[in-house]
Formats: C-alpha cells, structure tokens, sequence
C-alpha cells in the first residue's frame, strides 16, 4: 500500500474517513445475479492448505475486489475461477466453484473452453512479442472467429482506453509500448474474446500512479459490461474502484466479504480494521 | 576483492588497487588473440598452397598487390569513418557475387551437363513443392484462423521451396514437370489468388487438395499423353514466367508498374531470344538451360539492382564490387601484356565441375561436393524436425515431477551423454541399424544423413530446450489464460520466440556435421567417387572423405595443393551456409 492517489479524482482521502466514496455502491441491489460463487473451497499445494473453506457469490457485472496480506490465498483464489491452478503440479482443489451455474471443477468441463469465458490480466503486464494487432486479435485467432478481427481490435483497444494512443501504430510490436500502454493491451486482449468475468491479478502493482490511475478508470468503465474480479494490495484502490470488497487473512480464510463501503467504513470485525488501517499486515 | 594490496597513498579518498582486474583483463586478451592468430595461420597457410602462391612470381604478386589488394585496403580505409558505407558496400558486394554468379553459372551451364537424380527423391520434392509453398504463404500472410506455420513456415518453407525447386530441375523430367505445373501448381495458385482476393475461405483450403490431385494426375499422364510441347517452351511456361512474375509483383510493391514491368520483362524477354534463338540456330550456346539460368538468376538480379538505385541503399558502394571487378581485369591484362608468369592455382573451375582424377591438375571434388550438400540438405531437415519435436516434448508436455518427471530427468540425462559418444560409434550404430538391419546400403545418402543426424541429434535437443526454456513463463501463462490449448502456446508463443535460439543451435550442430569424415568411413561411404550421386541410394562420397582420400595419396601435389583447395572449398561452402543461416537467423530476430 505504497501508492498514493495522484491524479485520481475521486478520492484523494486517507483511508477511514467515515465519508469514504466508494465507488458506486449504491448499484448493489439485492436482485444482482451470481457470477461466480464458491461453496467450502479448499486449497492444498502439497501439505499445505492456501485456501480455506471458502464461500463466496461474487455478483455480475460489478467490481470485487480480493484484499489481504501476501500470502493470504487471494490469487489463489483468483487462479480457482478459471482454473489456471490446474498447471500447477502439486496444487489441490476441494469443493465448488460455480460460473454460470456449473461447477468448473466437474469432470466434464474443459479447462481451456472455460478459461475462453473468463479473460484474466496479470500483476506484469505480459503482451505477447507480437504486434499491436496481433495481441488483440490473439485469442480470436485462437478461437477460429472468422468475423471482421480488425473490427474487433479497434472496438475492444477503445474499451481499454488505448486505441488513440496506438491508432496509427497497430503493426509496431507491443512490447515497444509502456508499461502502462502495455497493461492496458493486456486489458484489451482479454476483452477482445469477449469472456462473461475477467480476472485482474495486481493489474496496477508494477506501474506508476499516473498509468494505475488509468487502469482504475477503466476497470470502472469494463464493469458496465464485465465482472470485474481484482486482487489488490492497495487499500485506496479497492476503496476506490471496488462494489464488494472480500478480506483474506494469513491462512487462506475469508475474514469478511461485504459492500466496500462497509468493509472500510464499519467491519465487523476487529482484525479487518486492523489489517485496513495497517496495523496488521 | 582489489583493495587488498595498497598502492599509493594520496590525499583525499585514496586509491583501490586494480592490478588483479587489469592482469586478468590482459590474460584474457590474450586467450582470444591466440585463437584468432591460430586460425589465421591455418587459414594463410592453406590459401598460399591453394592458390599456389608460393610459386607465384615477385612481378605477379606486386602486380595483383597494386591492382586488388592497394585499392581494396584504400576502400576500407576511405569507409571506415562511415560505418553506413561499410554496411552498404557489403551488402552491395553480397549483390556483386551474385551478379558473379550467374556469370558462372551460365559459363557452366554451357561446359557441364546437369546431373540428373532418380525419381523416389523427384517424388519427395514433388509432394514437398506444393505444400511448403503453400505452408510459406500462408505462413507470412498470418491471418487468424488461417492454417500455417507463421515464421518457421515462412523460414523453413522459403528455404525447402527454394531447394525443392532446384532439385526438381536437376531432376525431373521437364514434360512431368510441365504437366504437374499445369494441372497442380497453376490451378493451385489460380484458386488461392481467388480466394484471396474475393476473401473465399474456401477456395484457400482448396488448394493443397487441388494441388497435390494434379500432381498425382500428372505422374499418371505422363506416360499415356505423347504430344509435348519443346523443351524451351516447357521451361519458359513452367519456370521463366512464374519467375518474371514474381519479381515483377515484387517491384512494384514499391516501384510502380513501368519499372516492375522492366525487372520481370526484360530478363525474360532476353532469356526467351537467348532460349529460341539458340535452338533455331541450331547453336552450341543457348537452349533450354540457358533459358532456366538467365531466368532464374536475371530476375532476382534485376529486382536486387531495382532496389539498389531506387531505395538509394548502396550505390556509393557500388564501388566496392566495380572496384574489384576492374581491379582484377586490369590485374590480368597486365600480367598478359608482361608475359608475366601467373601461379597455378588448384581451386580452379576444373577442380570445381571436374570429377576426382589420378593426376593432381585434373582432379576435382564436383561429387563430393554434390554429395555433401545433399547430406546437409537430409541432415539439416532430419535433425531440425527430429530435435525440435523432442525438446517440445520434453519442455512443454512432460511433467515435473512424479514418475514422469523421473523419466523425464532420466531422459536428459542420456540425452547429454549421448551428446559426449565419439562419433565411430555413431558410424558403428549406422553401420549396424541403417545399413544392415534396415537394410538402406552401405555408403549411400540415406544412411549417411541418418547417422549424421543422430550423431548432431543431442546437441540439437539440448540447444533447444534451452532456447524454450528461455521463453519467459508470464508468456506461456498469458497465452494459457486466453483459452490456448497447449498446442496453440506452444506454436504461437514458445515456438516463435525461441526458433533464432533453436536456429543457433542447429547451425552450430550442421558446422559439426558436415565435417564428420569418421562415421562416413565407417558406414562404408567412398572416398572416391567419379559421378555425382543419382539416387539417395546410390554410391557417393562427401568433401571431407576426399580430402581425407587425397591427403593419403602418395604424390606430394596432392598431399599440399589438392588437398589444399579441397579445405578451402569445404570451408568456403561452410561459411556460405552458416552465413545464410545466420541471416535467416537474425531477420527472425528481428521479425518477432
């Protein structure tokens, strides 16, 4: 929690104030759909258990926010969603994990098929040495979509607040951009496949404020049409952009999971408070 | 650390002691100075007796020195402060040999027949043709949803197409030839420019089934249908045309119409008098070769001149190549005027075109070299395949840990041993597997290629895993979470970041192969041979074997000029393919 807000517009407050703005809360209705939801998930890699007993219904199209100290099991838990735990030797998964009302842990589905449905951007931004085009059209390519690709390279480069700024210079390689042009490719390739929940793991940890605040703005703009699942270790972040917030704590339990508002204006609990007012963690 | 030992005190912050690092940084000058002083020595020495120098006369030396050496050293000196020019006088003397080339070629043409090679290795080129051509378009055009290969196919398949089509000339049948261009090639290529330039997918996907039909259609034909144009014009519609074509199209990407037309037109139309005017005449010069030579090599010479005076790339340096050229002719007529005694030379055109001899002015390496350029050809495709496959597999499928994972670790581990056996006993292992127990002959193409290829196989592995390896981890995770299955990853993502590590390797392992003399003797390959190779398993022999032949022989001409030229050539050739692929290597460096 290094970061300081800087040109971000909204809130530029510390972090419990009682009148912390927090988003858009207020679009959290009871009638929100589930978009994924956990039922007593359990982790293991080897002997060790990362994730535990978790339960969680994160709601559609909204923007939910994992906090908690390194090692909590919060990517843990992002990489259970769409099962990119599955590449890892020695990682293993007890319990549910629902999207679109099916267990992605069932033995019929196919891993590659559901990660398609659920784009993820990573703490380094990756782009693929390839150019602008390429690494926006790369997972319609892989998907065989025989429409218009150069449409959908423009329309998914202008959600991701990048098209002006690469317009001219879509055949030059992406990794000849910023770090923060190229978070935001990274962005725009996961929407271009266009997934139903995209997965942000740190997305704003290795830029600086000004690129982060970019990538803020936009996250709050993809929740319109995506749900927007994002670890974080910058507590003004997820004050900021976030509608729920959840809590992991050492050991990989889910401490608290309420509307951010709440979480960081009254927890429940007291080590909540602790941990967001940085006495613990 | 260097602050042990105290030099000096001085006022102020004092003085670290840098003896040690500026002892080793000499002892380390001098390690490379002396493998570069070495290799220079072998290399002088050698070339003196090629070119038989040393009997050269004092007038000879100096005339050449003043007319080549002088003003080759004065162009390095003049360019020297302008690295651009040096950049463009090597590029425009790359040009230069080319132009060079196709001198010879035609002189060759006109004194040498071609070799003909039997039909089973015609057919592998035949079925090759229309699918890594098909694989290199595709490949480079890199549409989503498109089959190809991207930059291997666009690497590789430019290279096997450019050689398939060699071969299939020195080979086939030029009636065969012009009825699979006909039936396959031609509709072929018709249909996937429909498909191309309407957006029909489908007439796309047409094309390797339309194609590899009327190549089939053709073989079948050949013997029923009896009524065949002549040969020049068989050639000129199979070869001269397309050739114009293509340059053409390639010019006036830049150029414009009026000058693509000149850099397609007129080398064919030049080619097509030399071609008919030479038949009608009833002349020695000309024909049908003569038509393939100034076609194949006039077009690439023209679009490459286009280039020169149009980008504005070279033509200062220019100078370089006129500056020879005029160099060496003046060099002649004086040593003519003179009568000045010229040397002999043993690398001459005859030792190049002629077969091995008993006297030592007339003996030649033109089968071994054939020889040996066909192995490389077999070995490079082999181990290229065979060690990419393997360390795919091994870095991208294995897991890291359980059973597998023990397998795996036991696998490299025979694998880097395997790479430390000596290399009789890959011949032993060729001997035995390839040319007994399978029976592919002893000595012949096939089982000298595989041997070899097994014998450069771990290096090949090894070099390649870890180019893959080297690809970073977020990549393959990106890629992962886009839905990719482990195929696609690896294609799209591994694949085209480590092929300049996997290339590196695989020109390091050739350099290796092509040198081997031991495992040849071994599987029985000859060391000499009087005609080039006209099967893949028929008798041949490879540069190395004759040297090593030449270099037993009794007569001390042979032991020092001969087998002097041989080096020389073999080394020549070697430098020729590793440069090629190291230009390859570094425009796919900087391609991706």
């Amino acid at each position: 929690m290094s970061n300081t807000p800087s040109s971000d517009t909204r809130s530029s407050e510390s972090l419990i104030t009682t009148d912390v703005e927090t988003g858009s809360n207020d679009r959290i209705t009871p009638s929100d759909r589930t978009a994924v939801a956990a039922r007593d998930l359990n982790v293991y890699y080897g002997d060790e258990q990362a994730i535990d007993d978790v339960s969680i219904e994160i709601p559609e199209k909204r923007v939910t926010a994992l906090i908690g100290p390194s090692g909590c099991g919060k990517s843990t838990f992002l990489r259970c969603i769409n099962r990119m735990n599955d590449m890892i030797d020695v990682c293993r998964v007890d319990g549910d994990v629902e999207f679109g009302g099916k267990n992605v842990y069932d033995d019929d589905v196919d891993p590659v098929a559901l990660r398609r449905k659920i784009g993820m951007v990573f703490q380094k931004p990756n782009p693929f040495p390839k150019s602008i085009r390429d690494n926006v059209a790369y997972g319609l390519k892989i998907q065989g979509f025989d429409g218009d690709v150069d449409a959908r390279v423009e329309e998914s480069l202008k959600s991701a607040a990048l098209w002006d700024e690469v317009k001219d210079q879509l055949d030059s390689s992406g990794l000849d951009l910023s770090g923060g042009q190229q978070q935001r490719l990274c962005i725009a390739r996961a929407i271009a496949a266009d997934p139903e929940v995209v997965l942000m793991d740190e997305p704003t940890s290795a830029l600086d404020p000004v690129a982060a605040s970019k990538i803020e703005d936009l996250i709050d703009d993809l929740a319109e049409e995506y749900t927007v699942i994002i670890v974080t270790h910058n507590m003004q972040q997820a004050a900021r952009i976030s509608d729920r917030t959840a809590v992991f704590l050492t050991g990989g339990r889910l401490v608290e999971y309420d509307d951010t508002a709440k979480i960081f204006e009254d927890p429940e609990e007291q080590r909540v408070e602790d941990y967001i007012t940085g006495k613990f963690g | 650390m260097a602050t042990d030992t105290d030099t000096g005190r001085v006022e102020g912050f004092g003085e670290v002691s840098r003896v040690r690092g500026i002892a080793f940084e000499y002892l380390s000058l001098g390690a490379s100075v002396f493998g570069i002083f070495a290799l220079a020595v072998l290399l002088v020495y050698v070339t003196i007796d090629a070119f038989d120098l040393a009997n050269a006369s004092p007038e000879w030396l100096l005339t050449y020195f003043l007319t080549l050496v002088v003003p080759f050293l004065g162009f390095c000196l003049y360019s020297a402060r302008d690295r651009a020019l040096t950049r463009r006088a090597v590029t425009v003397a790359g040009g230069g040999l080319v132009a060079v080339a196709v001198v010879f070629t035609l002189v060759e043409t006109f004194v040498g027949q071609i070799p003909r090679l039997n039909w089973q290795l015609a057919y592998l080129f035949a079925v090759g043709i229309p699918l890594t051509g098909y694989l290199t378009y595709m490949g480079a055009r890199g549409q989503p949803g498109s089959v190809g290969f991207g930059l291997v196919g666009r690497l590789i398949g430019g290279t096997a197409v450019g050689l398939a089509l060699t071969v299939l000339f020195l080979v086939f049948d030029p009636r065969l030839w012009f009825l699979a261009y006909t039936l396959g090639v031609v509709p072929a290529t018709l249909a996937y420019g429909y498909g191309y330039v309407r957006e029909v997918p489908t007439a796309m996907t047409a094309v390797i089934p339309i194609g590899i039909v009327g190549t089939l259609g053709a073989v079948l034909l050949r013997p029923i249908v009896d009524t065949y144009p002549t040969t020049v014009f068989v050639y000129l519609w199979t070869l001269a045309i397309p050739v114009a074509v293509a340059g053409a199209l390639v010019v006036a990407a830049r150029g414009g119409r009026t000058t693509a037309l000149a850099a397609g037109g007129v080398p064919l139309a030049v080619a097509t008098a030399v071609g008919l005017g030479g038949q009608l005449a009833g002349l020695a010069v000309g024909g049908p070769n003569a038509l393939v030579v100034l076609a194949v090599a006039g077009v690439p010479t023209a679009v490459y001149l286009h280039r020169v005076f149009d980008v504005g790339e070279g033509v200062i340096g220019l100078g370089l190549p006129v500056l020879l050229a005029v160099g060496a002719l003046a060099g002649a007529l004086v040593v003519e005027t003179f009568g000045i005694p010229a040397p002999n030379p043993w690398v001459s055109e005859t030792f190049l075109t002629e077969a091995p001899s008993r006297t030592a002015s007339e003996a030649g390496l033109y089968p071994a070299i054939v020889g040996s350029v066909i192995i490389i050809a077999m070995v490079a495709v082999l181990s290229f395949v065979l060690g990419v496959a393997t360390s795919v597999f091994l870095e991208e499928y294995t897991a890291d840990s359980g059973v597998v994972g023990a397998l795996t670790r036991l696998l490299q581990i025979n694998i880097a041993n395997l790479a430390a056996i000596p290399s009789v006993v890959y011949g032993l292992l060729g001997l035995g597997l390839f040319a007994n127990l399978l029976g592919f002959g002893f000595g012949t193409a096939v089982t000298v290629s595989l041997t070899l290829s097994l014998l450069i196989l771990p290096i090949t592995i090894i070099s390649a895993q870890e180019a893959i390896r080297s690809v970073p981890d977020d990549l393959r995770r990106g890629s992962d979470a886009m839905g990719a299955t482990r195929w696609q990853t690896t294609k799209n993502i591994v694949l085209p970041e480590a092929f300049p590590g996997i290339l590196t390797g695989t020109i390091l392992a050739l350099g290796r192969a092509i040198g081997e003399t031991a495992p040849l003797i071994m599987v029985g390959a000859a060391t000499t041979v009087f005609s080039p190779p006209s099967s893949l398993f028929s008798k041949f022999s490879a540069m190395p074997m004759q040297i090593y032949a030449w270099a037993n022989f009794p007569q001390a001409e042979f032991r020092y000029g001969v087998v002097a030229a041989g080096v020389i050539t073999l080394l020549v050739i070697l430098i020729g393919m590793n440069g090629t692929a190291i230009l390859l290597r570094n425009r796919a460096e900087r391609g991706s």
